[in-house]
């Protein structure tokens, strides 16, 4: 079963070029270079520098990302009490990314309605941006597909963030342990702070996991440029 | 001030004057000098060429001038789940969409290729999260089927009346979403506490909230208990009155109604065209449910209707689904004072290996017609599981619905064709 | 089980059944070639006492020697669902005629049986992958797409799927090892 060669000589039934062209040329970026239009100035836009890291490992690698207190600059003689109270800050009032991918996404939404309420804890605004929310709830199962847009997502959120897997298939993989196209875990992606099993799990266990997310944030453990990085899964696995 | 210069008038007299000539403005095309459109065009073309395989990709993703596209999704708080919409507009008003599917692609067809027959029941719960009991539904309805196996009257009851209690709750999120897309924030939060009761309920009755896996080849994992009980008839008496209270909430608004009426019409002829089936169908004037057109279960014991619209705009298929959550309280008032005694469950052998064969079973779930046609080779395992989902071709009339609309109308449209993404994309 | 069906059917398209008709349950069954699914399936939608208006499914199965096209039809002229069967689908060329001139609902159902088997639909305006990414190069549900038996041994990690897993350690299992068959019926 060769994808692509499927040319079928001179004539061709119509909704021809039925059969995709080969994956190389699918899967090749797509690199348009800009001809239209230069500044005057070629050191304005940050021309002749080479760009920012974005990537969060190789972040994490430099002395920014290791020491949170470089972030703060001339303020790093401030006690620590401070950054006591700016955790006790953050962890009450997480503001989650609305992030529901399958049926856990269900029970979050039950977590912040009416009857089991998020709110009380500071957690309902459910941010649509990533760049206004602290929390990533990933609730549902990640395919192999949506692990590119959400991975986009982790990395536009500003920091501290901190990530929440909700449900077993975000955990482990879950019921989907076997099969081509779920990623078998978040944790193989991005960095997790909070695991809260379940299939679905009860929204009691949502709020559990939060909470216990906020002791986290208070007792600077989750801190999010301590952690490591990138997949925390060794590559026998 | 300079001299006024004497200004020459034409005179008024049209006599004797023919049309003046155009000045020559054009050169022609063999002039080098001369661009022609495209190749201007082509210096400020925004997108590069797209490296199109099929038609409809050919002329989707070929913009004309003053479209633009925009990719909605797949993460959008308006989208039912992950789907992502590449739209083209022009201006506000939308060209054409191409829904691109499988952010939510689980493999479960394959997974149930690999597993016995139990693990299947399990396997399909979250396929149609919001409504789990009508995946389970045709999939032990077929099981059934390759082993002729009869189900107790008391299992088809019991299982009447947990889906009519799931298409409720089905019914009265779709009320909540359907307002949270359009902006209104408040039906979510009353559609949410009519959900997690419910949910309870069942949830004392079967285990779990959410994924029940409660249905059996045979009929239900377990009796009716007093906990279901207590809270079943707690919500029976103030049903009728709170679910009309929230589902009616956007009835007479005239923001929702005014961007609801008139919004995606699919007529009858197109809904067909389409293989659309539940709610959206009926609101195009087709009055084909499964529940009445091939009855299974205990249905044609009993006596409920079908309502049907014939506008096929988004407020109908709204109305259509208000419609529905009543005629469910009906059949559960029914099934309450009609349930028989006897058995839950049929006896069966414990290994489940039916006879080689096939068989294809279908139930009315909330958003349309479920199939599953199963083929066994005689072992424990399927040998092919498939699962119509009615979502799949519910979502495949918005690139028609949404064309000439505005781009919020696009919300509305996927709002009231309620597609859950679990199931559409399996 | 609708007798009146199975005669009307003989009358109507009999002549291209390639097995008897074959009626279980409330389920009736025919057997056709790929290449006469067009004909068979306008006869079945126009025809006044046949009048199968509405598309209930329509999916591809691969027994392990041959591939086929099951469409399930329903009728208000008759109490039973229609399967039909088309076939005898080569599984190293699948091809098959589309059946969006009748439904174009079928559209997305063929892109589905596409990207999980690989049968090219003739006459779709649309086939590409809908599930999969547009760059997998593997058809999922084809039966020598083996899943992971058990994730520990499965190769992958990270972002990226594994496509073809748990190859047998065993050299004197032949590739097809791995491929269960359809029993002959």
């Amino acid at each position: 079963m060769a994808v692509g060669d499927r040319g079928s000589g001179a004539r061709k039934p119509a909704g021809s070029r039925l059969a995709p062209a080969s994956p190389a040329q699918l899967s090749a970026p797509i690199v348009v270079p800009n001809t239209l239009w230069q500044s005057a100035n070629p050191l304005a836009y940050d021309g002749g520098q080479p760009t920012e890291v974005t990537h969060l490992r190789e972040f994490g690698l430099t002395d920014a990302g290791r020491n949170d207190a470089a972030r703060w600059g001339a303020l790093q003689v401030i006690p620590t009490n401070a950054d006591y109270i700016v955790d006790l800050i953050r962890a009450n009032s997480l503001w989650p990314l609305l992030s529901g991918l399958a049926c856990c996404a269900f029970e979050m939404m039950s977590s912040a309605t009416s009857k089991n309420d998020m709110d009380r804890w500071g957690m309902f605004p459910f941010r649509a941006s990533p760049r206004q929310s602290d929390v990533l709830i990933v609730a549902g199962t990640l395919t192999t597909k949506m692990a590119g847009p959400l991975i986009r997502l982790w990395e536009q959120m500003p920091e501290p963030k901190w990530c929440v897997a909700l449900g077993d298939c975000t955990v482990s993989g879950g019921r989907y342990k076997r099969s081509y196209s779920v990623v078998q875990g978040i944790d193989r992606v991005m960095p997790v702070d909070v695991y809260i099993p379940g299939c679905p799990p009860r929204p009691e266990g949502l709020i559990y996991g939060m909470l216990q997310l906020g002791q986290l944030v208070k007792d600077r453990r989750g801190h999010w440029n301590e952690r490591e990085i990138g997949p925390t899964v060794p590559d026998e696995i | 001030m300079p001299p006024r210069q004497p200004a020459s008038r034409p005179s008024k007299s049209r006599a004797g004057k023919r049309a003046p000539e155009p000045p020559q403005q054009y050169a022609s095309t063999d002039d080098p000098r001369v661009m022609l459109d495209r190749q201007i065009g082509a210096l400020f073309e925004p997108i590069p060429p797209y490296p199109t395989q099929t038609e409809r990709e050919g002329e989707f993703y070929t913009l004309r001038d003053g479209e633009m596209f925009l990719n909605v999704g797949p993460h959008h708080p308006s989208t039912h789940g992950v789907l992502r919409l590449v739209v083209k507009l022009s201006g506000e008003q939308v060209v054409d969409v191409d829904p691109v599917l499988g952010y939510l692609h689980r493999g479960v067809e394959k997974i149930c290729e690999n597993s016995d027959y139990y693990h299947v029941i399990d396997q399909v719960d979250p396929l149609e999260y919001v409504s789990a009991l009508f995946q389970e539904w045709p999939a032990v309805l077929s099981f059934e089927k390759l082993m002729d196996v009869q189900v107790p009257r008391r299992a088809e009851y019991i299982r009447v009346l947990t889906g009519e209690l799931l298409r409720i709750s089905s019914h009265i999120l779709y009320v909540g979403f359907y307002a949270l897309d359009l902006g209104g924030l408040t039906p979510i939060l009353y559609s949410f506490i009519e959900r997690d009761e419910i949910v309870e309920m069942l949830a004392a009755l079967t285990g779990a909230r959410m994924l029940f896996n409660y249905f059996r080849i045979g009929g239900v994992n377990g009796d009716l208990n007093h906990e279901f009980m207590s809270r079943l008839g707690d919500w029976m008496s103030r049903a009728a009155k709170e679910v009309e209270s929230s589902a009616t909430l956007l009835n007479e608004n005239e923001i929702f109604v005014r961007r609801t009426r008139d919004v995606g019409v699919l007529d009858r002829a197109a809904a067909l065209r389409y293989g659309v089936t539940g709610g959206n169908l009926r609101a195009s004037g087709v009055p084909f449910d499964v529940r009445r057109a091939h009855p299974y279960s205990v249905y044609p014991e009993l006596d409920f209707n079908i309502p049907t619209r014939d506008e096929g705009d988004s407020l109908a298929r709204y109305l259509i689904r208000i419609d529905e959550i009543r005629e469910s309280i009906k059949i559960i008032d029914q099934c309450l004072h009609n349930m028989p005694d006897g058995p839950v469950m049929a006896s069966l052998p414990r290994l489940i290996r039916p006879r080689p064969g096939r068989a294809w079973a279908a139930v009315e779930g909330p958003r349309g017609m479920l199939g599953v046609y199963t083929i066994s080779d005689g072992s424990d395992q399927p040998f092919r599981f498939r699962i119509h989902d009615p979502s799949l071709l519910n979502l495949e009339t918005l690139p028609a619905l949404a064309t000439g609309h505005l781009l919020a109308d696009t919300m509305t449209i996927i709002a009231s064709l309620d597609p859950v993404m679990g199931g559409i994309d399996k | 089980m609708d007798r009146t069906l199975k005669t009307r059917l003989e009358a109507r398209v009999g002549s291209y059944l390639r097995s008897p008709i074959y009626q279980r349950h409330d389920e009736t069954e025919i057997r056709i070639a790929p290449a006469d699914v067009p004909e068979v399936l306008r006869t079945l939608h126009d025809v006044v006492d046949l009048r199968f208006e509405i598309l209930a499914d329509l999916c591809g199965v691969d027994t392990g020697e041959v591939m086929q096209v099951v469409y399930h039809l329903w009728s208000p002229m008759t109490s039973d669902w229609l399967r039909i069967v088309a076939d005898g689908i080569s599984r190293d060329d699948p091809r098959a005629p589309s059946a969006t001139f009748l439904w174009i609902g079928a559209e997305w159902l063929e892109r589905e049986a596409y990207d999980m088997y690989g049968i090219v639909f003739e006459g779709n305006r649309d086939l590409r992958r809908i599930f999969m990414p547009p760059d997998y190069t593997s058809f999922p549900l084809r039966k020598d797409f083996l899943l992971p038996d058990d994730a520990a041994r499965s190769p992958g990690a990270g972002v990226r799927h594994v496509e073809r897993t748990h190859v047998s350690a065993d050299p004197a299992e032949g590739p097809e090892a791995g491929i269960r068959r359809a029993p002959v019926s």
